[in-house]
């Protein structure tokens, strides 16, 4: 439905409000219209009969007088039958047409005014009776019908429609706020969890039911997708963890990679250079580890490599970390506030670790041995690249050793 | 409506009947017959008699249907003069007949027609046909000393009469309760 951007939509309550108005609207006035009119019909039906009655009783009443020609008694006895609401006026003709007694009804005010002007319309006819005596025509009675009454019932069915209207808008409106609470309030708990999920992304969140079978099924559905999204929401975070984690550790030891090696050692170096303190890099690689590939084939170079990060793993200290740079190069950072007293001494434990022998796929225990370089920051670079340089240096210095002698930590 | 007027008719007639006898009842002055065009030779206020008359014969009935009624005529009349032309509306005739102002001479009277007599004669002959079934008329006793049902009193500008109840009631007769509530001035 194209909606105009400047109105603002009706809300679902305005929407019952106004069906319901409209509805109950018509049927009370269809009721007060047909109860208005057949009242209207029935009360005319009794009013003429009344008429008649009247005209009856005023000829019967009458008679004597008529007889004796007495235009008082007959304006008494007029009056004594006639006086009352109903009855607009009441004339009397003797036989030859000449006007008797007549009698007019005294009402003044706005309601007799009205009913004057309407007579015509409700009583276009008098009732007439004639008078007799024996065979004798004396008389003639005529009377003309007031519609008074017939204003006043319209009247009263007017003011009480007008009621009844009044009242049945306030019970449409608080209907209307029944149903709007019955029906959009599980609508609205939908809308808040879809908010929530999007903006929260609380996938754990569920529409409580909400005993209508339509918004139920709605909201059964709804827990259904959610339930879904929220399964592929885990499938996805626990995806890109492991991603995030294979693009910065090798995946056959398990230690941090080259990557994650330089971006540690540059927080490292930057966090040591603000504090002023001291950062040592230790750049280790095995010996003779192309002779163990090419003896023992490349799953025992595996071995080997995994061996070293275990090892290596258990020789350094709690915040001492471990990384594979690629091949056989592994480097350690060492501990803020490490010197070169710290890394002879964990180089030391590294050796010591490496000195047991490990186990081959194939069978064999061999021993390998580490060549390792140490690098200390500030003094050996300001840089990760030149701290590295050094230690390789260094190491590779060391590599040209004899087995069991120390570690180059000097240049 | 009807109903309801039935009933009102019966409460008056019934007041009347169970008046008690010999108590002078309040009696009622009915207003302004007019009187007619004046006949020359006559009295101004016959015409309104004989028509009044009529009107107290059609509105009374006797235990007996009459065909002629007999109307007597006592003493000398001032105002009687076309009494002698009623006809009825059923078209009974009414026979006049002048009679001694004596009781004895009461017999066969349907109506008596009471002329200028003495008050006190008046009341012998009111009394002498008292339940028996006539009608008493009293054309010169305005206030109705004599006890007649109906006495005429004159304006003028017209006639009226007077009814006692207390009369009508031991008449022997019926009286339209219509003319006793006319009697009353429509009360």
């Amino acid at each position: 439905m194209p909606v105009k951007d400047d109105l603002p939509l009706p809300t679902l309550r305005d929407m019952l409000a106004s069906a319901h108005l409209r509805l109950i609207m018509f049927a009370v006035l269809l009721a007060t219209a047909s109860l208005v009119l057949s009242g209207g019909l029935v009360i005319r039906n009794y009013a003429q009969r009344n008429l008649e009655l009247v005209g009856r009783t005023v000829a019967y009443t009458v008679e004597p007088a008529v007889l004796f020609g007495d235009r008082e008694a007959i304006r008494q006895g007029i009056v004594s039958v006639a006086a009352g609401r109903g009855i607009e006026r009441v004339e009397v003709r003797d036989s030859a047409g000449q006007l008797l007694a007549e009698w007019q009804n005294p009402q003044q005010g706005a309601l007799a005014t009205l009913s004057r002007a309407a007579n015509p319309v409700f009583w276009p006819n008098p009732a007439v009776d004639q008078v007799l005596r024996g065979e004798d025509h004396i008389a003639e009675v005529r009377i003309y019908g007031n519609s008074e009454g017939i204003l006043r019932y319209g009247l009263a069915g007017t003011i009480i429609a007008l009621a009844c209207l009044g009242l049945t808008v306030i019970a449409t409106r608080i209907l209307a706020r029944q149903l709007q609470s019955e029906v959009v309030r599980p609508l609205e708990h939908v809308a808040e969890v879809a908010h929530a999920v999007r903006r929260d992304r609380a996938f754990e969140r569920r529409v409580p039911a909400s005993g209508i079978a339509e918004i139920d099924r709605f909201g059964r559905d709804f827990n259904a997708l959610l339930a879904e999204l929220q399964g592929w929401h885990a499938g996805l975070t626990s995806e890109n963890r492991e991603l995030a984690w294979r693009a910065s550790h090798d995946g056959l030891t398990g230690l941090g990679n080259r990557q994650m090696f330089e971006t540690t050692l540059c927080g490292a170096i930057d966090h040591a250079r603000r504090d002023g303190s001291a950062l040592a890099v230790l750049y280790l690689d095995i010996d003779r580890f192309k002779a163990i590939n090419d003896d023992h084939g490349h799953a025992s170079g595996d071995a080997a490599l995994v061996a070293v990060g275990e090892r290596l793993r258990a020789a350094i200290r709690q915040n001492d970390l471990a990384f594979r740079l690629g091949g056989d190069e592994f480097a350690v950072l060492l501990a803020p506030t490490s010197g070169r007293d710290q890394a002879g001494m964990v180089v030391e434990r590294i050796r010591q670790e490496m000195a047991q022998p490990f186990r081959l796929p194939s069978g064999v225990h061999i021993a390998a041995r580490l060549s390792a370089g140490v690098a200390i920051f500030p003094e050996d670079g300001e840089s990760g690249d030149a701290l590295l340089r050094k230690a390789d240096a260094r190491m590779y210095r060391d590599k040209g050793r004899d087995l069991g002698s120390g570690v180059f930590v000097n240049a | 409506m009807l109903k309801r007027l039935c009933l009102a008719l019966v409460l008056l007639t019934s007041s009347a009947l169970m008046t008690a006898p010999g108590r002078a009842m309040p009696l009622a002055v009915m207003a302004d017959i007019p009187l007619g065009p004046a006949i020359p030779g006559e009295s101004r206020y016959a015409g309104a008699v004989v028509r009044t008359v009529r009107g107290m014969i059609e509105y009374t009935r006797w235990p007996q249907h009459n065909d002629p009624l007999v109307l007597c005529v006592a003493g000398p009349t001032q105002h009687a003069g076309q009494i002698g032309s009623i006809r009825l509306s059923d078209g009974r005739r009414v026979d006049r007949r002048n009679v001694n102002a004596t009781p004895g001479a009461l017999g066969g009277c349907h109506i008596l027609y009471l002329g200028n007599l003495a008050i006190a004669l008046q009341r012998q002959l009111t009394e002498a046909v008292r339940g028996r079934g006539v009608l008493t008329i009293a054309e010169a006793d305005p206030s109705n000393a004599a006890e007649a049902m109906f006495a005429f009193t004159y304006k003028p500008n017209g006639l009226s009469f007077r009814l006692n109840v207390d009369a009508v009631s031991r008449s022997g007769l019926r009286v339209d309760p219509r003319v006793l509530r006319l009697s009353q001035g429509g009360a």
